[in-house]
């Protein structure tokens, strides 16, 4: 996600109206692709998309196939399931990141977007955070402490990484409640592409 | 990660089991890698501290990636002083086909399919956390063994995330938590990247005979080498 633009919300939804009333609360804030069932989900779907919201009963292919085919590409998009009646199973097991019931409130909508953004804010800093911490333990595994003490690429990442580790503990994104907490771990096992 | 600096929170005292200075007093949210060769003691270590929780009244979870829930409860029993006390273990071990179980009253068991399940480990971890509070517990201190085991089925940076992760959550969650890792097990690299998830380290060791260990990262000085 690039700071100069706006977030891609995928709009996945067979039903124009529903879809039309979701981008116009939406458009302000983000760049939103509208898709009217599956097969043109996967065609919209690239790497630029951060959020989908997914309708799971819909014609043609089903919003878990097309979950199924998301999860399979290398896209690491975050994916809210919109679903006529709350669900009786663990959404996050099934690979989903968040719901949505049916009707919508604008404020609900953003609300959920907002927080898978958030979400993928705290797994880039992670991941940020690990490269660091890897390029220090490289540099200490190979080098002597005199060495290291003179060295003003070792200064530099070993401030580097005390920044992202408070930026990171600010960012509670990816543990503030038990969902979050779950879809970040789901995220690190499927997450093998970075 | 401990980051809160409220000082109204309950800390925990670990100096019956380790006496340091370091350890008298630990902030609710610490995560602390335990490290150390082979066969020096490592979990029965970690088990010890929880123990010694349990008897105060604290929930205790075990993260276990080796043992089965079943030699789990046997071994932690054989520590805990007192008769009833709360209990929550996530087992990576088993093969049990039911998710969660009560085998006896007090202790909660989840089952993990592998060590490698990172989000199983995690659901595992919410639900034992839930069902200590469900009995009016919402303090206590978590010990998982190992990472080494972890490691075995789970690249490097794939491990030091879900120990961040984790340590965020127990931080939250005002737990403590334990995590072991054998150290002639990995390179060098590897220990410090892992350590580098942790707000501190204990280190044990053995000289002639006897089990020693050193707290680091959790005050200025590294303790003394103090034995067990």
């Amino acid at each position: 996600m690039s700071d100069s633009e706006p977030p891609v919300v995928l709009i996945v939804e067979d039903e124009p109206d529903v879809a039309e009333t979701y981008n116009l609360w939406l458009q302000d804030q983000y760049e939103v692709r509208m898709a009217g069932d599956g097969t043109e989900a996967l065609e919209l779907l690239d790497d630029d998309v951060d959020v989908v919201l997914l309708d799971r009963m819909m014609p043609g292919l089903s919003g878990d196939e097309v979950l199924k085919r998301i999860r399979d590409s290398n896209s690491d998009c975050r994916v809210a399931m919109v679903t006529a009646v709350e669900p009786d199973f663990d959404i996050l097991e099934m690979g989903f990141d968040s719901y949505l019931t049916k009707p919508i409130r604008s404020d609900e909508l953003h609300e959920t977007v907002s927080n898978l953004l958030e979400r993928s804010e705290y797994d880039d800093l992670l991941q940020e955070y690990y490269s660091l911490v890897e390029k220090q333990a490289t540099l200490e595994a190979t080098k002597s402490s005199a060495e290291l003490a003179e060295s003003e690429q070792y200064a530099s990442l070993t401030e580097r990484v005390e920044d992202l580790q408070s930026d990171l503990s600010q960012t509670l994104g990816g543990v503030e409640n038990d969902e979050d907490f779950i879809a970040t771990l789901r995220e690190l096992s499927n997450g093998d592409e970075h | 990660m401990a980051t809160n600096t409220d000082s109204t929170e309950t800390m925990y005292d670990l100096s019956s089991v380790l006496d340091v200075d370091a350890l008298e007093a630990v902030r609710p949210g610490t995560s602390i890698l335990v490290s150390g060769p082979a066969m020096t003691g490592k979990e029965a270590f970690a088990y010890e501290i929880l123990a010694d929780g349990v008897a105060a009244g604290q929930g205790a979870v075990i993260v276990s990636t080796g043992d089965r829930a079943e030699t789990v409860i046997e071994t932690f029993d054989e520590r805990v002083s007192v008769e009833e006390y709360s209990l929550g273990i996530v087992d990576c071990a088993g093969d049990q086909s039911t998710a969660e179980s009560r085998p006896q009253d007090g202790i909660f068991v989840h089952h993990v399919a592998s060590p490698g399940d990172l989000t199983g480990i995690g659901i595992g971890f919410t639900e034992a956390l839930e069902a200590l509070h469900d009995q009016g517990i919402d303090s206590g201190r978590l010990a998982l063994s190992s990472l080494s085991t972890m490691l075995t089925y789970t690249d490097r940076k794939t491990v030091f995330k879900f120990c961040h992760v984790l340590s965020s959550r127990l931080d939250a969650a005002e737990y403590l938590g334990l995590f072991t890792i054998d150290a002639s097990a990995h390179d060098e690299q590897t220990l410090q990247v892992i350590k580098q998830a942790f707000d501190g380290m204990i280190e044990i060791r053995e000289r002639d005979g006897t089990r020693e260990a050193q707290v680091r990262g959790l005050t200025a000085e590294p303790s003394d080498w103090t034995a067990l």
